[in-house]
């Protein structure tokens, strides 16, 4: 049995945030002239930053918000006669309807608990093949069955886990031939969105990377690749193949991630090629960026193939959680 | 990082003076005390040596690379060590050389009509390319400089075998009835499992596409071949380095098993019945050679450039051939050879005298030939390389809880 939600509580997490601040601006509990931040929105709301900046985004196309010369956004829509207030927002006495609240702290409870099992299912496969114990996981995680049996239905979704003969839950073994046919996916699937994305793709905030990657400071490769899906990719007309790219870079990421997480050192070549990419898809070379994205990609399989071997040298027992159990 | 400990260790007098010290992480294949003793003798400087086994020494390589200044291994572990960035490339430009070394190494084969072998052939791992991986195609960079290699196979008792001669063997041998309970294979994942499907494939059990880059399901396969024939008492265990292997032979508890040149040397009760195999499928080949550690700069790398260097001397050669390897320059390493000597490890004649081994004792008798022929005809017939596949992180685990079974039989 899934517990069924409300209504609000399964509206995107990014809506549920929109309507909150769009609200209190309305109303006048945010004044005029403040400076909202992504970090303290997030903490005050128990999420990600994520959705937050999709809200404020949202916010500005509705002209509740606007953009200035520093961090954030002010409240308001006067340009220039706008004066930064800079107040934290935990000091102004919101306005939260209930339904919404109890929304975003169910969401809450969940994306938390999700996010942290994500990447140790992930992380986890490695290692080789995992049984995932629903009731280790709720008693690990501290949550109702039902909540753990609904992260591992989300899981499941993503392709994390699947569904043995014998009906538990099993993750991995992630081997050279999966990180091969993902990034094989990755070539066919992330170039062809690219070019659909072309019109559509917000030149300001290539700039944006842009100078981030000139300013010299070493970005990481994560964040390059939020950019790239964020700003490019998602901005496909094409619902189906975004969910395609999304849920195909997910294991590679969570992956990537815990490798970093051993003492990996970044990879300068590949940082430089993004800003190849960037410059490309900044001066609307369409094409070109298609071509480039596509070989890149060629490169950092061949890298990630490579870096999978290391993992060889890893342990197991350092890393994996009690509710995963080895199979074999 | 080098330089801020010398500061540190600066002397208060000159009178404290210290002699400058190479720290060389490695394995015994290369790391005799024999060679650092000549090393310190030639160079200006003072060596230290690291020798452990395979897999720690790689971990220690890749996570620790300021312990190091020069890492000796094998080409086929730089997938690992180069990838996590322990290493820095190599100026060909300043190795003297480098033009001398054949084509093995540089081309990946000893002419460029010859097959290169399945698996990491060392010209595959040589040349940085731009993009910062390891490749074929020439570059001014290299990974790690070319130096001791030699092809293996397995050692195998004549009374049970027969007096075809090594020619005459099969790597099907290794997994042969007749030696049940008596054979050992070598605890490398990089290297045993060849041994293991080279030995499968001959005996007909299983077959690869290509056994130089296993797919899962073959591993899977060859991995319960193993333990099939494990719970039924084939295997007596396993080793890590050439003194258990020659353990194993002294205790007189193998038939069979895998084999590193240097241990014909040293058979003992064996001597006269213990053969190295020259099997008619061809060999398993190694290529080791000297990686430069990332954090070398300044006169601690110029160091390093001469140790490199030296390699190419001649005399570590002369070393190398004394235990039954191979160096990429041998017309430098004959200048320190006796005739014979050359003769026997090169040329294949048979032994114009008793021969010494490096450490001074006789390891071959007079009138021997060894096995397989000269340098040319061995090299020839490279089946296959020690190769860290794609899939080696399943393998190598796949093949740790196989080893555990067979040493928990064996207690």
């Amino acid at each position: 049995m899934i517990k069924r939600l409300s209504p609000v509580a399964q509206e995107p997490l990014y809506e549920l945030i929109t309507q909150v601040l769009r609200r209190n601006i309305l109303e006048g509990h945010l004044p005029q002239g403040l400076v909202l931040l992504e970090g303290p929105i997030s903490k005050l709301m128990k999420t990600s930053r994520v959705p937050v900046q999709a809200a404020l985004r949202q916010l500005n196309e509705e002209s509740l918000i606007q953009r200035f010369r520093g961090r954030g956004y002010l409240v308001g829509s006067d340009g220039d006669a706008l004066v930064p207030l800079r107040r934290n927002i935990e000091e102004f006495a919101l306005d939260i309807p209930e339904p919404l609240d109890t929304a975003l702290k169910v969401r809450g409870t969940w994306m938390h608990v999700y996010d942290r099992v994500e990447s140790e299912v992930a992380a986890c496969q490695i290692f080789g093949e995992f049984r995932v114990v629903e009731t280790e996981l709720a008693e690990y995680l501290g949550v109702s069955r039902t909540v753990a049996r609904d992260v591992l239905s989300r899981l499941n979704e993503r392709g994390l886990v699947r569904k043995g003969a014998q009906s538990p839950w099993l993750a991995g073994p992630l081997t050279a031939r999966i990180i091969r046919e993902k990034f094989q996916l990755r070539g066919i699937v992330e170039p062809a969105a690219l070019k659909l994305a072309a019109d559509h793709i917000d030149p300001y905030q290539i700039e944006l990377i842009r100078k981030d990657i000139a300013s010299g400071e070493t970005l990481h490769w994560e964040t390059l690749e939020g950019a790239l899906m964020q700003h490019c990719l998602e901005k496909a007309p094409n619902g189906v193949l975004v969910e395609i790219i999304r849920n195909n870079r997910l294991l590679l990421s969570s992956v990537d991630r815990a490798l970093n997480a051993l003492g990996l050192p970044p990879d300068t070549v590949a940082l430089t090629q993004y800003r190849t990419l960037f410059d490309l898809i900044g001066s609307r070379q369409t094409d070109a960026a298609a071509e480039y994205l596509k070989e890149h990609l060629r490169i950092i399989a061949l890298k990630s193939l490579a870096r999978l071997k290391i993992v060889a040298l890893v342990p197991e027992t350092e890393t994996t959680p009690p509710y995963l159990s080895r199979v074999g | 990082m080098a330089t801020r400990s010398e500061n540190e260790a600066a002397p208060a007098s000159p009178a404290l003076v210290q002699r400058r010290v190479l720290r060389v992480l490695g394995t015994d294949v290369t790391l005799l005390e024999q060679v650092r003793e000549r090393a310190v003798a030639d160079l200006q400087f003072d060596i230290e040596f690291e020798s452990l086994d395979f897999l720690t020494c790689q971990h220690e390589a890749a996570v620790n690379p300021e312990s190091y200044d020069v890492y000796e291994q094998c080409f086929h572990n730089l997938d690992i060590v180069w990838y996590w960035g322990a290493l820095q490339p190599i100026d060909t430009q300043r190795i003297t050389e480098w033009e001398k070394i054949g084509d093995l190494a540089k081309m990946g084969g000893i002419s460029k009509y010859m097959w290169q072998g399945y698996g990491d052939a060392p010209v595959r791992k040589l040349y940085v390319q731009p993009d910062g991986m390891l490749g074929q195609q020439q570059m001014r960079h290299i990974s790690m400089l070319p130096t001791a290699h030699n092809v293996d196979s397995f050692g195998y008792d004549s009374r049970i075998f027969g007096k075809v001669g090594p020619e005459g063997s099969s790597w099907s041998w290794l997994l042969d009835p007749r030696a049940k309970g008596r054979i050992a294979l070598v605890d490398e994942p990089a290297i045993g499992i060849f041994d293991a499907a080279l030995a499968a494939e001959a005996t007909g059990d299983l077959t690869f596409e290509d056994i130089g880059n296993m797919t899962i399901d073959e591993i899977d396969q060859l991995m319960s071949l193993l333990d099939t024939l494990r719970q039924q008492g084939f295997f007596c265990g396993s080793w890590v380095n050439g003194d258990d292997a020659e353990a194993l032979l002294h205790n007189e508890r193998v038939s069979v098993q895998s084999m590193w040149a240097p241990c014909y040397g040293n058979l003992g009760p064996m001597e006269d019945v213990f053969v190295e195999a020259a099997p008619r499928e061809g060999y398993r080949a190694w290529h080791g050679g000297a990686s430069l550690a990332r954090h070398l700069a300044g006169p601690k790398l110029d160091m390093a450039y001469e140790y490199l260097n030296w390699w190419l001397t001649g005399p570590p050669g002369a070393l190398m051939a004394r235990q039954g390897y191979y160096m990429t320059v041998p017309e430098r390493v004959r200048e320190y050879l006796t005739p014979q000597e050359w003769g026997y490890w090169y040329e294949g004649a048979p032994a114009g005298c008793d021969l010494n081994g490096p450490a001074g004792n006789v390891v071959v008798r007079k009138g021997a030939r060894r096995s397989g022929g000269s340098y040319r005809e061995r090299i020839s017939r490279i089946a296959l390389w020690n190769t860290v596949m794609d899939e080696y992180n399943y393998a190598a685990r796949a093949w740790k809880r196989f080893i555990r079974s067979v040493e928990e039989g064996a207690v």
